[in-house]
């Protein structure tokens, strides 16, 4: 295994902190956890460091949530993974997993919808969803683009490539 | 009246009922493995609480939630108007920190949800 390759494809890509492997909740807890405690000590705005951990909140659940409704094994799902790089004078937060074949272009259909959306739209679009019932057997309450792109600078990206005849692998990105 | 009480983690906020002045608090982060989960007892308490009561403040001070926290939020919320609209006094006060604006455009955009008081307030450290 070499570490120090990997190691210089991180700092490449401005990579600061990264998680792959299978996500629980205590490990989106305290990557989480670190991450913040780590931009404090750079410095910037309070509101700007709870807008990198907000979005990368909603990225982590995502994932972890999608997981557990489309009952993806572990096993399955092989590694998801969460990244947070240095991005201009800003950050970018990735997350990248498994979906079904047929989620990966609906998700990123949802992705360019809400980035076409002005913010009026967006909190309308918002509102209709915190109205509407919850979706049984759903994890989440399908807010999570929206609260990305409220807390972000740019639009959102989102690419999916074929792993098999099942299963392809999405990656999501946020820029603050 | 059963009372509330759930301790404060990482990821979810402390609850409280103090039945000396009727307020229920929610104070730290929110952002549960599983919002609706954690919710649950939560409303549950609120709905029994609002047929014994006649005045009730909920009484929040959340610097982080999630969005699906924001969801159970509401739902508080419309427990706490319905019971409202049959003559309890319910109120909320909703305290942000300076630092922090998001959090008082989140209270401004639940303010828009309710018709009962909802005051935002400044967090004094």
């Amino acid at each position: 295994m070499d570490l120090f390759e990997l190691r210089n494809e991180f700092d490449k890509s401005g990579i600061m902190m990264c998680f792959n492997g299978p996500f629980s909740h205590s490990i989106i807890e305290e990557t989480g956890k670190a991450m913040r405690n780590h931009l404090v000590a750079e410095n910037i705005s309070q509101s700007a460091v709870l807008d990198v951990f907000a979005v990368y909140i909603e990225l982590a659940q995502n994932v972890r949530n999608y997981l557990t409704v489309r009952e993806i094994t572990p096993s399955e799902a092989m590694s998801s993974i969460i990244a947070i790089a240095r991005k201009g004078a800003g950050y970018a937060i990735s997350s990248g997993n498994i979906v079904l074949n047929a989620d990966g272009e609906a998700l990123c259909s949802r992705v360019h919808d809400v980035n076409s959306m002005t913010p009026e739209e967006r909190k309308r679009n918002y509102r209709e969803l915190l109205r509407r019932d919850a979706v049984p057997g759903a994890l989440g309450a399908g807010l999570g683009f929206l609260e990305i792109a409220k807390r972000s600078s740019g639009k959102m990206e989102c690419s999916v490539r074929p792993v098999d005849d099942t299963y392809a692998f999405i990656t999501l990105t946020a820029f603050i | 009246m059963e009372t509330i009480s759930i301790q404060q983690t990482g990821s979810t906020p402390q609850v409280l009922f103090d039945p000396l002045t009727s307020t229920l608090c929610l104070l730290g982060e929110s952002y549960p493995e599983n919002s609706f989960d954690f919710y649950t007892p939560v409303v549950s308490w609120l709905k029994s609480a609002l047929q014994e009561l006649s005045v009730l403040t909920l009484d929040i001070t959340i610097t982080y939630m999630n969005s699906s926290s924001t969801k159970c939020i509401l739902d508080l919320l419309d427990i706490m108007e319905e019971a409202y609209s049959r003559g309890v006094a319910t109120s909320i006060i909703w305290r942000y920190d300076r630092e922090n604006p998001r959090s008082y455009v989140l209270a401004e955009e639940f303010l828009e949800e309710v018709t009962f008081p909802f005051e935002i307030e400044v967090l004094t450290k």
